[in-house]
């Protein structure tokens, strides 16, 4: 073996993945949660080609038809095939909660770490503020600020990422405490290394299992919290697809055409059943004593 | 020309000038490292001897600027390296002499590296951020460094994570790493102590290889004095706190003065002796806040008389130095 072949780039981020994925691989429920999830997010992605009508064209002669050989999921009021809006609606609620809770993924590890590193009085204060966070109910806090700000995409995104913030900073700050005690820790400061390195470097990839598992679950979370403000109105302005917006459209005309709700219910229910099913077997995976914590 | 080789031999590389190092104690500064000092010669390596508890590890660390914070800090003295006071060099400065000018390494190699990051990586890792090299460039010299602390088929090995490493193999790693910047002084806190005899005798020969081939100077610290007689040029032996007698190594072997010294080298396990009647000292090393206002060994002393109530000064000889009443005059002792 070339000593240049031998010598190859593998981050702690790879490490603590892998790591992640051996224990995920024994893990059957995980699997047919990721399952579930990718084909969602490849139907969402392949809406453009899967949809077999314009999820905006409205259609008079056709409205409200129950489910049929040329409308599989049915019409809504205005005519609109459900499939096509539910492959379209897909795309919403992914986008929304993927970004939600990637920003909050980032920005609450961070100021975990941050907040469990420096520990002290600085420490006392963030954990403080993420406390008053955490005590808006998920949906409450999305409501005030959506209703404040507007309801835009970028604002639904804002709102659901800050209350998710807090939760992740927990998730990291706890094992920042323990890890920096560490030995290893103690010869990166006799190496020089700033704390910015210390962290980012050396406790990060350490965390990097719990912040993943807590990420699949709040996806989950930021596509319900998604579904909820578009069903009490407080979501993207129609006509644009989103499911919580279907089931609330739908609810006018329940007794009737019950098809209207249930298809984008049962769409929501499989979305965050799958992404529990996945969080629920990777934190199985990470560490059996988080086993039915919380 | 004939002079262009010549090394000052009065320059030190390392002056330690009455360093104390103080700890708060229920409100109270107590000192942890009493007016400690001794010169590091170039290439030289000095022992640091005594019980646990009587201020090795904070005398490093203090060198270091490591001394745990708020708890502890440095209360006096003086810690010339590189012609500045590294005592009251700012966070920065002192960071980029930390594993680069000054390393150190420690106790227990298992824990030492971090779990989640490969070997390779943390030897390069010092590389990057002390010589500013390029990730492909600070591989190679990390790669070089493993074989020379001769890990097997390092190449093969250069990915894999500690844990796929013995102790002994991972107090090899930490040593590439504490030596990857060549550093002018290695401090190692008890880096065998861990470790099982054969490895330990493997892991000191490395080392005293690598300080000659690096010209650099070690701090030694261990309370093992059989490592000692293996590792060291001149031995300092502390005890609560205080140097209290700093000899040569075979001066002190042979004509130990302080009677602490006396105890602690008949402590030493050896083969020809069997192990009841192997010496423990008697009592305990007193703690800090608690210290006996005369010589602070009085209280464990065989030869205690009433002037050891008053503490005693570091007395005798340049190249032998005693820190007892009864011993320091006199010369030896029969
Ligand atoms: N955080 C602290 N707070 C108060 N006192 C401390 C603290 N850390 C160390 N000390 C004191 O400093 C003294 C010296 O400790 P040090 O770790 O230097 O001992 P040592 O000689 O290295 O012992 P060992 O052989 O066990 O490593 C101890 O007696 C202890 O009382
Ligand atoms: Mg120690």
């Amino acid at each position: 073996m070339s000593r240049a072949a031998a010598i190859g780039r593998r981050r702690g981020f790879s490490h603590a993945l892998g790591e992640l994925l051996r224990a995920f691989n024994t893990n059957v429920t995980s699997w047919i949660g990721l399952g579930i999830f990718l084909t969602i997010v490849l139907l969402a992605i392949l809406a453009p080609v899967l949809a077999p009508y314009d999820p905006l064209e409205q259609n008079i002669v056709a409205r409200l038809k129950g489910p049929s050989e040329q409308f599989w999921f049915g019409t809504d009021v205005y005519g609109r095939d459900i499939l096509s809006r539910l492959l379209y609606g897909a795309r919403v609620s992914l986008i929304i909660g993927t970004t939600a809770t990637l920003i909050a993924m980032v920005v609450g590890s961070a100021i975990g770490i941050l907040s469990g590193y420096v520990g002290g009085r600085v420490d006392l204060a963030i954990m403080q503020l993420m406390d008053v966070l955490m005590s808006f109910p998920t949906l409450i806090m999305g409501l005030m600020i959506v209703a404040v700000l507007g309801a835009s995409m970028g604002n639904l995104i804002f709102a659901i990422a800050l209350t998710a913030i807090a939760p992740f900073a927990r998730i990291a700050r706890a094992p920042t405490i323990a890890i920096k005690q560490r030995d290893y820790i103690e010869a990166c400061r006799a190496l020089g290394y700033s704390d910015l390195r210390i962290m980012a470097v050396h406790i990060l990839p350490n965390v990097m299992a719990e912040i993943m598992v807590m990420g699949s679950l709040w996806l989950a979370t930021s596509i319900r919290v998604e579904a909820s403000l578009s069903f009490i109105g407080l979501g993207l302005k129609p006509p644009t697809p989103s499911w919580g917006g279907m089931v609330r459209e739908g609810f006018e005309v329940i007794l009737d055409n019950a098809w209207l709700s249930i298809f984008p219910s049962l769409a929501i229910l499989l979305i965050i059943f799958a992404l529990n099913m996945l969080g629920d077997g990777l934190r199985d995976a990470v560490d059996p004593k988080l086993r039915g914590g919380e | 020309m004939a002079t262009a080789f010549k090394v000052e031999p009065a320059e030190p590389v390392l002056s330690v000038q009455g360093l104390t190092t103080s700890f708060r104690v229920s409100g109270d500064w107590h000192a942890a490292v009493r007016d400690v000092s001794f010169d590091l010669a170039h290439n030289e390596t000095l022992a640091l001897v005594g019980e646990s508890g009587c201020g090795k590890s904070m005398t490093a660390l203090s060198i270091m600027g490591l001394v745990p914070k708020p708890a502890g800090r440095i209360t006096a003295g003086r810690i010339m390296f590189e012609g500045s006071d590294l005592v009251s060099l700012d966070r920065e400065a002192m960071r980029r002499i930390r594993g680069n000018r000054i390393s150190m390494i420690f106790q227990e190699p298992m824990t030492s590296l971090n779990p989640v990051l490969t070997v390779g990586f943390q030897v390069a890792e010092a590389l990057r951020y002390h010589r500013a090299m390029g990730g492909a460039e600070a591989d190679r010299a990390a790669l070089d460094l493993l074989e020379q602390v001769k890990i097997p088929s390092a190449a093969r090995r250069f990915k894999d994570y500690p844990h796929q490493f013995s102790g002994g193999m991972r107090q090899r790693v930490m040593i590439a790493i504490a030596l990857a910047c060549r550093p002018q002084v290695l401090l190692a806190d008890e880096p065998t102590t861990a470790l099982d005899v054969t490895i330990q005798a493997e892991v000191l020969a490395l080392l005293a290889e690598l300080k000659q081939a690096y010209g650099m100077s070690m701090v030694f610290i261990t309370h093992n004095l059989g490592v000692v007689a293996a590792i060291a040029d001149r031995v300092a032996v502390m005890y609560a706190g205080e140097i209290v007698e700093v000899a040569a190594v075979r001066e002190l072997f042979r004509r130990p003065r302080h009677p602490y010294t006396e105890l602690l080298l008949r402590s030493i396990p050896r083969v020809d002796r069997h192990v009841s009647h192997l010496e423990t000292i008697e009592g305990q090393v007193p703690s800090i806040a608690a210290m006996p206002a005369g010589c602070r060994f009085a209280p464990r002393c065989p030869l205690r008389e009433a002037r050891c109530d008053a503490p005693p000064p570091l007395a005798g000889a340049a190249h032998h130095v005693v820190r007892c009443w009864v011993r320091s005059e006199g010369g030896g002792h029969g």
